[in-house]
């Protein structure tokens, strides 16, 4: 049964086009991102989906209705915003009642519900404060009881970790993902910040300039995305991207790897070593973990320019065909900066794009 | 370096106290004529304290000073000035609130057009308005009434007070009015449950402002009012301007302070937050 389907949806303001055709369609209890660069569009799709906003045309399905034309109230769902959108002059208790109050909830339950959205978020010693009384992981907590609190069929999240500092962003993620798993909820969640996006996705929508450049599961994303824009959005550090040429060599179909030195010809795993692309300019994406440092005269000898400590692994920046790369490699043998070191990239999970589309090659 | 930055600070708590002492001599005149008897005014100095207080003045400038023919003193000028204040200030500030709230919050097609009109409004030279509003009052059976007035007063103010809300509620983030949308609040919901409990300093300064506008206005009080309707301003004209044998300063001066009582009331109950109010928006960010 499907959660949530968005048909075609499209949004214009006079000449500029801020969605351009969208189509996405999730099960219920999956938990959806919106990702992408700010001015992408997510938002605007958030708030169609809300129903704050109206669609320039096509269709929004939640729960296998037609809700186009339904009041955001109606809709059966529930949003937590950025700025958490507490109700300043009431405090926490009043805050997650008064959507219960407005749907005429007797008092009874009110307080039956509040009661158990406050033990379940740990927040029942603040029920007596106002919103400025709080931190800002309180005000979060108590921004997601007051959508916990209605029992939507969908919870729609806005960029919700953005105005947490870093520490407190990785528990509240943590938690939202907890609770994700206990409640098994369908969640739309917008966010830019692609940790979030792989972290605590089902399924990932990237997007750019109205357009989803690709649509599946964090794992696809990551592994096959699906052009040059998802391979280097998603991924931190970003993915290498080694312009190069498809090359023959004695019967074995390949690219040309040069360092500090003479080229070196790496040859490319079957499913990319198509004998008609021969000689055709291409872009080779290599995560930054596909390096291995290799022993000398194995791999390509590459000059490291700077190299970045960060505990379990250590970054290594160089050059290959004149790009600058970074290479994730074990701290025990990582050269120091000016020396030579011998990188030996593995091709096996390798992508290659298409120079001028940009689209990955099958 | 100390030193220094003492004396300075002594320069400059100096000249604040004299300017403070420039702008409160002329109430401290007014204050001791108006408890002086006028034989005391003749024989003393201005400035002088009086030797023996009496509230005679006060006594005759409410009930029994002349003002024009009639002397029954200011008090029925009073009481219309308050019958025309009470509900001019409401409705206006009332009105400027919902308007405020409507074109911050429910902007539709042509809100920023009527907006800048409404803004237009601030700026214009009352007297302009004068023979088109005494037609239109004309037309509607309030010339020369209380109601009328209120009428005149509320229209006038509606300029500024849409301008105060709108510009407080533009500072609300629109978030709050999109996560009570979704808690199934609507229109006059929100507004009275999330956007009025929120108005108090910016509720202050307009009611202090449009109070002081109106009990202080003179050109509609003169223009548009009736022998019944004169609101105080035009009473104390009135009573200022009625020569008799004699200038009764101590009078003319109680007379005065009677017709700015109220106003300082006012601030003095609603200034803190008047001061709050306007820099909130500062502050808030």
């Amino acid at each position: 049964m499907g959660a949530l389907a968005i048909k075609n949806v499209t949004k214009s303001f006079g000449d500029t086009h801020i969605l351009k055709g969208i189509n996405i369609e999730i099960d219920a209890g999956q938990f959806l991102i919106l990702v992408g660069p700010s001015g992408c569009g997510k938002s605007t799709l958030m708030n169609i989906i809300a129903g704050l906003e109206a669609p320039t045309s096509g269709e929004v399905h939640i729960a296998d209705r037609v809700v186009n034309n339904v009041a955001p109230k109606d809709r059966d769902i529930a949003m937590v915003f950025q700025s958490y959108a507490l109700y300043p002059t009431m405090n926490v208790r009043q805050n997650i009642a008064f959507g219960l109050e407005t749907r005429k909830v007797p008092k009874a339950e009110q307080d039956e519900i509040i009661a158990r959205v406050a033990k379940m978020l740990q927040i029942e010693h603040l029920l007596g404060r106002k919103p400025s009384e709080l931190s800002g992981g309180q005000r979060q907590r108590v921004a997601m009881g007051r959508a916990l609190a209605r029992n939507p069929k969908l919870f729609l999240f806005d960029e919700p970790l953005s105005n947490l500092d870093a520490k407190l962003r990785v528990e509240m993620r943590a938690e939202i993902k907890q609770l994700h798993q206990r409640l098994k909820t369908t969640i739309v969640y917008v966010t830019h910040d692609q940790i979030e996006a792989m972290t605590l996705g089902d399924r990932i929508a990237v997007m750019k300039d109205g357009v989803i450049q690709q649509f599946g599961s964090p794992q696809e994303i990551y592994d096959a995305p699906a052009n040059l824009f998802v391979a280097g959005f998603i991924g931190s550090p970003a993915m290498n991207f080694i312009p190069c040429h498809i090359a023959e060599q004695q019967g074995v179909i390949g690219v040309a790897l040069q360092g500090e030195g003479e080229p070196v010809f790496c040859a490319l795993p079957p499913r990319l070593a198509q004998a008609g692309r021969v000689g055709q300019a291409v872009i080779l994406g290599l995560r930054p973990e596909q390096f291995d440092l290799a022993g000398a005269g194995n791999g390509v000898a590459c000059r490291i320019r700077i190299i970045e400590p960060t505990g379990p692994d250590t970054m290594l920046f160089s050059q290959l065909n004149g790009r600058d790369i970074i290479a994730r490699v074990h701290p025990r043998h990582a050269p120091q900066p000016g020396e030579l070191a011998w990188l030996a990239p593995d091709l096996g999970k390798a992508v290659l794009f298409d120079a001028v589309t940009e689209t990955r090659l099958s | 370096m100390a030193d220094q930055s003492k004396f300075w600070r002594t320069v400059i708590y100096g000249v604040l106290f004299l300017v403070a002492v420039y702008y409160l001599l002329p109430l401290y005149v007014m204050l001791t004529t108006s408890v002086k008897s006028m034989d005391e005014i003749r024989a003393g100095n201005l400035l002088s304290l009086p030797l023996d207080i009496t509230f005679a003045a006060w006594s005759k400038a409410w009930s029994s000073a002349c003002t024009g023919v009639d002397c029954g003193g200011l008090a029925p000028y009073f009481w219309n000035s308050v019958m025309m204040v009470i509900p001019a200030v409401a409705i206006s500030t009332v009105l400027g609130a919902v308007n405020g709230y409507v074109l911050s919050k429910w902007q539709f097609r042509g809100s920023e057009v009527v907006f800048a009109m409404i803004l237009f409004g601030v700026f214009i030279p009352f007297q302009v308005l004068l023979l088109p509003m005494a037609q239109t009052l004309g037309v509607f059976g309030m010339a020369s009434s209380i109601s009328g007035l209120v009428f005149v007063h509320v229209v006038c103010g509606l300029a500024s007070t849409t301008l105060f809300f709108r510009n407080y509620y533009v500072g609300i983030p629109d978030e709050l009015i999109k996560a009570a949308r979704l808690d199934g609040a609507g229109f006059w919901r929100i507004f009275f449950r999330i956007i009025l409990p929120m108005s108090t300093p910016i509720l202050t300064v307009t009611v202090i402002w449009q109070f002081t506008q109106i009990w202080n206005d003179f050109l509609f009080g003169v223009v548009f009012s009736s022998i019944e309707s004169r609101p105080i301003t035009v009473g104390l004209n009135n009573l200022a301007n009625t020569s008799t044998s004699v200038k009764e300063y101590n009078v003319d001066m109680a007379a005065a302070l009677i017709a700015a009582l109220p106003t300082i009331v006012v601030y003095v109950l609603a200034g803190k937050y008047f001061v709050r109010g306007l820099t909130a928006g500062a502050v808030k960010g």
